[in-house]
């Protein structure tokens, strides 16, 4: 714990000219240590992430100073850090979707002769990497057919690949199972008792303290204090995060009748990009007033069924019913009619448009209509009311509504975008993927509460997450999703963190 | 869509112009002679493709290779004159039009330009630029005739009747190596990068834009030797409209290509002969008195919208083509 301070940051200030009101970061004093676990805790607007950035070279400071081991320097690109032994694993990855897992981390290969290709090298090194620290791979395949957790582990290897002194990791655990977690933390501790400084970003407080040694808590761009994990309790960690008001409950409320069936799906095949048959008969129905939650690992075929659900991908075999019409293999957007909305996987990819401004993506389902356009010219002013209405109902986070372009929001803020998108019109079904993956703990409550009021309107919702315990918290009946199949359907009542775990690890299934 | 649905149009392709050619044959013209042309024409698109799929794989769209070919065909002709070797001139293309390249990629990435508009600006300045260079080089107005020996003189090929030019071979060379280099070489990974996730790029520690530009100097590069070749591997003349639309046909074999050099390859001999059997049926007695001179013009360029309105929907883009990298 008492190692030689590997990076440390003094008086760091961040701030994007004109956009925000208050500092990005506003003298941030941080540092890493040889052999630690350093936590950063904040919520969504913080400026973990940005903080992250800084010290790994992504963004230029504003003012203030890094040091590494002791020596100032200035990064002018992510490689000056990578030099500086500073590796970072980021939350939305850097891989090249159309290269191999073997060609992405090739790529790293900076000081090789550019004519050489010494891709066995490559290969054998990363298996070996791979092995020593747990992370399962497939080398040969393509990146974009990769699950999040599949490429969230590539990512970590490009980053190994340089034995780094310092790795930062921002919200790994997002997208993890669980048990990948718990391998994940395992990880992270080998590493600092092979004497490296890790840097965790989270916002949840339980895996601080399952991991780390310290935790540096921001709220709004100021540092909160630092703090010896075993010197500080949870309460006061919440408290620091997230300021003096308590978090929001709500009402759970199991007395919801189901009504008719809204959803019904009927022995669906699916096949994934690369031609293989993702989904391989898979039956289950939904009715009004009811929330599905679907477990598993990704990569199991939750996002074909998703997309084969709302129209996006074709069904190779099967039926799929919306309210008894057969809506199997309809263009997306006859679907969308219907009343169906999807909160997608990959929200930057799929979810926005982000070279486009705030109003624009959100209109952006329904802007044919006579309330936001007549004849093909958009009423501005209805669209500017509607906007900022959702942007308050919502709490999204953003300089402007017209003239930003969504790529500049963080995350969380577009996810609060699609869900604001999304939900304000009452959808009668809405297939949800990972819908509060990267949200901070307010704005996950919010979200949960949207989706019981939805459910207590007589909506029917799909949630398909990786995260258990979101499962649990909003479903009525949960399903384990496993190589393509349902491998099993329990009640609420019935269901335990052990049978799901064991059906989604393929062992016990009942 | 995969290589091979690709190659099997192309087959179609072909064997649409091999029964013409046999009906050529039947009447009386040497099929011989229709390889010749065809591959003299597919010369300077095959180049010129070739180079295109390269820096699209890095996310520069050029489509300027119609400006490209038309000022490297003056410069070429130019120093050829003046270091009285063809050879020398074509080079010299390929040196000019390596650096309109490099401009462009320095526009496209640094200069955060759109890049279809810097395409089409060099596609029109060039216009003006070749007739005030005629001018101002030989002082007569649309059109230069050098002397005969600077053509770059063609090779007989072993066992056959086949006479072609070198640069026939090293476009075909460049189709091979362009591919070699794009799937079998560090640069070839990082130029894929570039054009599909820079970011990817950029946390390696490798310069985006200077993989960029790069790229699009040697695609500016190829178009130049292409453009230089026109009039000293092929006609033997300069006039101003010497290109006469090659340029945008090369950017057709590249969209039906789907940015793979070798299809490209194919695609231009596709367009390449079509081309030649224009030229041919235009001459041969007893097709020119029943098909309207016009109408077999038409025919390449007609091929071209074809093969663009069937594959351009098919094509799947390098996701960062055409947009500028800027890490905040």
């Amino acid at each position: 714990m008492s190692g030689e301070v590997l990076v440390e940051a003094r008086g760091v200030v961040k701030s994007f000219p004109g956009v925000w009101e208050h500092l990005i970061l506003d003298h941030i004093n941080f540092d890493v240590r040889a052999g630690e676990v350093h936590a950063l805790l904040g919520e969504n607007g913080a400026g973990k992430t940005v903080l992250a950035n800084i010290l790994s070279g992504f963004y230029t400071l504003t003012s203030g100073q890094i040091y590494v081991r002791g020596k100032p320097v200035h990064f002018k690109s992510p490689f000056d850090a990578i030099k500086n032994g500073i590796g970072m694993v980021h939350q939305e990855f850097t891989l090249v979707p159309s290269l191999t897992v073997v060609e992405n981390i090739a790529l790293m290969l900076r000081k090789h002769n550019p004519l050489s290709y010494p891709l066995k090298e490559v290969r054998e090194r990363t298996l070996e990497l791979s092995e020593r620290y747990g992370l399962k791979i497939e080398p040969d395949r393509l990146v974009e057919h990769l699950s999040l957790g599949e490429k969230q582990r590539v990512e970590i290897l490009k980053v190994l690949y340089w034995e780094p002194d310092v790795l930062i990791l921002d919200e790994p655990t997002s997208v993890l199972t669980i048990d990948e977690a718990r391998e994940l933390f395992k990880i992270l501790r080998r590493m600092a008792e092979e004497g490296k400084g890790v840097v965790f970003i989270t916002h949840r407080i339980e895996e601080i303290m399952a991991v780390a040694d310290r935790v540096t808590v921001l709220r709004l761009g100021r540092k909160m204090g630092t703090f010896k994990v075993s010197e500080v309790g949870k309460d006061e960690l919440l408290r620091l995060m997230i300021g003096e008001m308590e978090p929001v409950r709500y009402e759970r409320g199991r007395s919801v009748e189901w009504g008719r069936v809204v959803l019904e799906v009927r022995d669906l095949h699916v096949l994934s990009d690369d031609g293989r048959e993702a989904v391989k008969g898979v039956s289950f129905e939904i009715h009004e007033g009811e929330i599905l939650g679907i477990a598993g690992v990704s990569g199991n075929g939750q996002r074909e069924l998703a997309e084969a659900i709302t129209g996006l991908r074709k069904a190779s075999r099967g039926r799929i019913r919306l309210m008894g019409l057969d809506i199997t293999n309809k263009p997306a957007g006859e679907i969308a009619k219907l009343g169906v909305r999807h909160i997608p996987e990959e929200r930057r990819r799929m979810g926005v448009v982000e070279p486009m401004c705030l109003a624009e993506n959100m209109i952006i389902r329904e802007y044919k209509e006579k309330t936001f356009s007549t004849a093909g010219v958009i009423k501005s002013k209805v669209i500017t009311e509607h906007s900022k209405r959702l942007v308050e109902r919502f709490k999204i986070l953003t300089p402007d509504i017209w003239d930003t372009e969504v790529r500049i929001l963080s995350g969380g803020n577009i996810q609060r975008l699609i869900l604001a998108r999304e939900l304000w019109k009452g959808p009668k079904l809405l297939v949800a993927f990972h819908p509060t993956y990267g949200l901070d703990l307010k704005a996950v409550t919010h979200t949960h509460q949207h989706f019981m009021e939805l459910r207590q309107k007589g909506a029917a919702i799909l949630l398909i997450s990786e995260d258990l315990e979101e499962i649990f918290l909003l479903s009525d009946r949960i399903a384990v999703m496993l190589d393509g199949r349902i491998v099993g359907t329990l009640g609420a009542r019935e269901a335990t963190p052990e049978k799901i775990g064991h059906m989604m690890a393929g062992v016990g299934a009942s | 869509m995969r290589v091979w649905k690709r190659l099997l149009w192309a087959l179609l392709g072909i064997a649409a112009l091999a029964m013409v050619s046999y009906e050529l044959s039947q009447a009386g013209v040497r099929p011989v002679k229709l390889v010749e042309t065809g591959l003299l024409a597919m010369t300077p698109l095959a180049l010129a493709a070739v180079g295109e799929c390269i820096n699209e794989k890095a996310g520069v769209i050029n489509i300027g290779i119609e400006g490209i070919f038309l000022i490297t065909a003056v410069v070429g002709v130019y120093w050829a004159e003046v270091f009285n070797s063809g050879l020398i001139g074509i080079l010299m293309g390929g040196v000019f039009g390596g650096l309109i390249g490099a401009v462009l990629g320095v526009l496209s990435t640094y200069g955060k330009a759109d890049q279809i508009i810097a395409g089409m600006g060099l596609n029109v300045m060039s216009l003006g630029l070749v007739q005030y260079l005629l001018m101002a080089i030989w002082a007569f107005p649309g059109i230069h005739i050098f002397p005969r020996e600077l053509v770059v003189p063609r090779l007989s090929l072993p066992f056959t009747e086949l006479r072609i030019s070198p640069f026939t071979l090293i476009a075909v060379a460049a189709a091979v190596l362009a591919t070699l280099m794009l799937g079998r070489t560090l640069l070839g990974l990082r130029i894929r990068a570039a054009g599909d996730k820079p970011e990817a790029v950029d946390v390696a520690g490798i310069n985006v834009n200077h993989v960029r530009i790069l790229a699009s100097a040697l695609g500016g590069f190829l178009a130049g030797v292409g453009g230089a070749f026109m009039p000293l591997g092929w006609f033997g003349g300069l006039v101003k409209e010497i290109s006469a639309g090659r340029g945008f046909i090369a950017l057709a074999a590249v969209v039906f290509a789907g940015l793979n050099p070798l299809l490209a390859l194919i695609a231009s001999f596709i367009f390449g002969y079509a081309e030649g059997v224009a030229f041919t049926i235009v001459v041969t007695p007893g097709v020119k008195e029943v098909i309207p001179f016009h109408f077999i013009q038409m025919i390449p360029y007609l091929l071209t919208i074809i093969i663009l309105a069937i594959f351009v929907t098919f094509r799947r883009f390098p996701n960062a083509l055409g947009k500028p990298y800027i890490r905040e």
